[in-house]
């Protein structure tokens, strides 16, 4: 083909293209939005990689312990399972042909045995496959009550010998239960386990965030017929906070220096406001017409994410702690809410409703690369992230009733973790700290 | 909501029969109050001192006059306080509906708030409060705003028509109090609304 043909192929190609473009213009019902309705949305690739691991049932002798939790290595898997970071390789017993030809690197075994007082004496174990030299042993007496604790514990310290990093198997999440039809908020182990109430009022309690190192909890109640928010230290008494201000919500906890960004709405009008919750003081944090509501904090505070209206619906947006250079970060679709950052910097969640369904979606901070979590299974909403940035928990009533879920970041290997009653606005707490464990991902390898 | 509504219509029928056992208290408590309690103390003085007349008689005719005087002061107070009763139902069943993520007043919600409007203007010892909901369908966060701006469109709507500001209240339940549970069209109709709550000032 000559260039000229060519050249002609090509014009008539764009001739069609500019004609099909004016008339999707033309017909396109939202025209002012047509060029970025047309972002690439991916759904539910992974981008995971994931580790194999060999798990090995802990020995014991033969009826000697009743048990009356899993098994060891059943958490173990689980913990590793819903980790987001390995594939788990099971065998009966050491097997080193089935783990070199999943390249299962190491495994964990261990042993257990009856203790004094009814106790278990457990021990734990990780080993490298093709040597068995042992990597890292961790022993604990305890009661059986606390098997699954001591074993996300152990699950924690082999993260931390083969990534160099914390894991979230000791973490926790609080979310908001229906108990006899009135909301409570509860806290429970990140895997819906040693599950405890901390409201126990006949006014409805929601919207729980966690206080730094995980002190307490910030919520909203409505005692005086108004959501206001109210604290809790954990073994300590229910306190108003900013009770000066009118129908305050949407707590975001500074996690530098322990501020409580929140929504407060007057003759309503919808302002965020900024506050220290120890003194009580708090002022109006930007001077915006629209109305803001779900603030979010960077991982280092340094930028907030809210929600404005001023577009009509809700759409996120971005700006600095000081309220500047305020950015707007979704474009597609009508209703984006609720948007947090991920531990990582680089991604936000957010939820967004499409033909009144609900659906959790990630993207990049400028807005782009928009990738979709969930798809047709009822509304899913309120993502999480766990403090690792590997996981996100979310509320979906795609089983009939809203409960709560775990998932990689991706949208990989959805987990439910609650099982009855209704179960929905989940928020993971920060890593707990561990007095022995101070080094961070630099002080690894 | 229910519970709400069920609490509320206790709490004003519990402050209307405080304000009715108020004012049927004085003749004991306080007698310089009113008038007749006033006068039923100083008829119940001379008769202790005239004693030999009759006594027995005239303590019963007048035992029979007081009880009269509170079954009528009683039958009025049971009549006022039914007709305020009905009007605070009135009110509080005067449900303004929205359209989808809308905080505009329809016409349907303009003729049911004049209606309000009147009422409050003649009764004007009536406070309310003005509550915004949402439907189900949305996050918390963003239907408390959008709920109080509902409540909010209400309460101007009032204000435009006459009612004192310092009578309203508005206050925002989002989407955690529906009147209809479910997950229809239907329900969530139903509950994109505003309703009210009423208080009588003292």
């Amino acid at each position: 083909m000559k260039i000229v043909d060519k050249i002609k192929a090509f014009s008539r190609i764009l001739s069609w293209a500019l004609v099909f473009f004016f008339a999707y213009l033309l017909f396109s019902p939202v025209v002012s939005f047509a060029a970025i309705d047309t972002i690439a949305v991916d759904v539910g690739i992974s981008v995971f990689k994931t580790m194999p691991i060999g798990v090995v049932p802990f020995a014991e002798n033969k009826g000697a312990i009743e048990w009356i939790e899993e098994k060891p290595h059943q958490i173990v898997t689980r913990d590793a399972q819903l980790s987001g970071r390995f594939e788990v390789i099971a065998s009966d017993k050491f097997n080193l042909a089935l783990f070199s030809k999943n390249r299962a690197k190491h495994y964990i075994t261990g042993k257990v045995t009856p203790a004094e007082g009814g106790k278990l004496r457990l021990e734990c174990f990780l080993y490298v496959a093709q040597t068995k030299d042992l990597l890292l042993g961790e022993a604990y007496t305890i009661s059986q009550q606390d098997l699954r604790r001591a074993m996300h514990k152990f699950f924690d310290e082999v993260i931390y010998r083969l990534w160099g990093e914390r894991g979230v198997a000791s973490t926790k999440l609080a979310y908001v239960s229906k108990m006899d039809g009135i909301k409570q908020v509860v806290v429970s182990d990140y895997d819906g386990f040693h599950r405890s109430q901390i409201t126990r009022d006949t006014t409805i309690s929601m919207m729980p965030v966690w206080m730094r190192e995980n002190k307490g909890l910030y919520f909203v109640n409505f005692k005086t017929h108004r959501p206001k928010l109210y604290s809790k230290l954990f073994g300590g008494p229910i306190k108003s906070v900013f009770p000066q201000l009118d129908q305050t919500y949407s707590p975001a906890v500074n996690p530098k220096t322990g501020e409580l960004l929140f929504s407060s709405t007057v003759d309503g009008k919808t302002d965020l406001f900024i506050g220290n919750p120890e003194t009580g003081k708090a002022k109006k944090f930007a001077y915006l017409k629209s109305n803001q509501t779900s603030p979010a904090w960077s991982p280092f505070a340094s930028e907030v994410l809210f929600t404005s209206d001023r577009g009509g619906g809700p759409q996120i947006f971005v700006m600095g702690k000081d309220g500047s250079d305020m950015r707007r970060v979704t474009f597609m679709g009508r209703y984006n809410e609720r948007a947090s950052w991920s531990p990582e910097g680089d991604r936000i969640a957010y939820t967004s409703m499409d033909n009144g369904k609900m659906n959790i979606y990630t993207c990049a901070l400028d807005g782009s690369d928009i990738v979709q979590l969930t798809n047709n299974a009822g509304n899913n909403e309120h993502p999480t992230w766990s403090p690792d940035g590997k996981l996100i928990a979310f509320a979906s009533n795609r089983s009939g009733s809203y409960q709560i879920y775990i998932m990689r970041k991706d949208g990989s290997n959805v987990t439910r973790i609650t099982n009855s009653g209704e179960n929905t606005s989940p928020t993971w707490s920060f890593f707990y700290e561990d007095a022995n464990k101070q080094q961070t991902k630099e002080g690894a390898k | 909501m229910k519970n709400l509504i069920k609490f509320a219509l206790v709490a004003t029928a519990a402050s209307l029969v405080l304000v009715a056992c108020s004012k049927q208290q004085p003749p004991v408590t306080d007698p310089a109050a009113e008038t007749a309690p006033a006068a039923a103390a100083t008829e119940a003085a001379p008769a202790a001192e005239a004693a030999p007349v009759n006594q027995d008689s005239l303590a019963a005719e007048q035992a029979r006059l007081e009880a009269e005087r509170i079954a009528q002061e009683r039958a009025r107070l049971e009549a006022e306080r039914a007709r305020l009763e009905q009007l605070i139902n009135q009110i509080m069943s005067e449900d303004v509906y929205f359209d989808f993520d809308r905080s505009e007043l329809t016409e349907k919600a303009k003729e049911l708030l004049a209606q309000v409007g009147e009422l409050l203007i003649k009764e004007e010892r009536f406070t309310i409060t003005i509550e915004g909901h949402t439907d189900a369908r949305g996050t918390e966060d963003y239907n408390f705003t959008l709920g109080a701006k509902r409540a909010m469109k209400v309460k101007e709507f009032l204000a435009a028509y006459g009612i004192d500001g310092k009578r309203m209240e508005s206050v925002s339940y989002g989407k955690e109090a529906p009147k209809v549970e479910g997950a229809s069209e239907e329900a969530y109709s139903q509950n994109r609304r505003a309703n009210f709550r009423v208080n009588i000032k003292d």
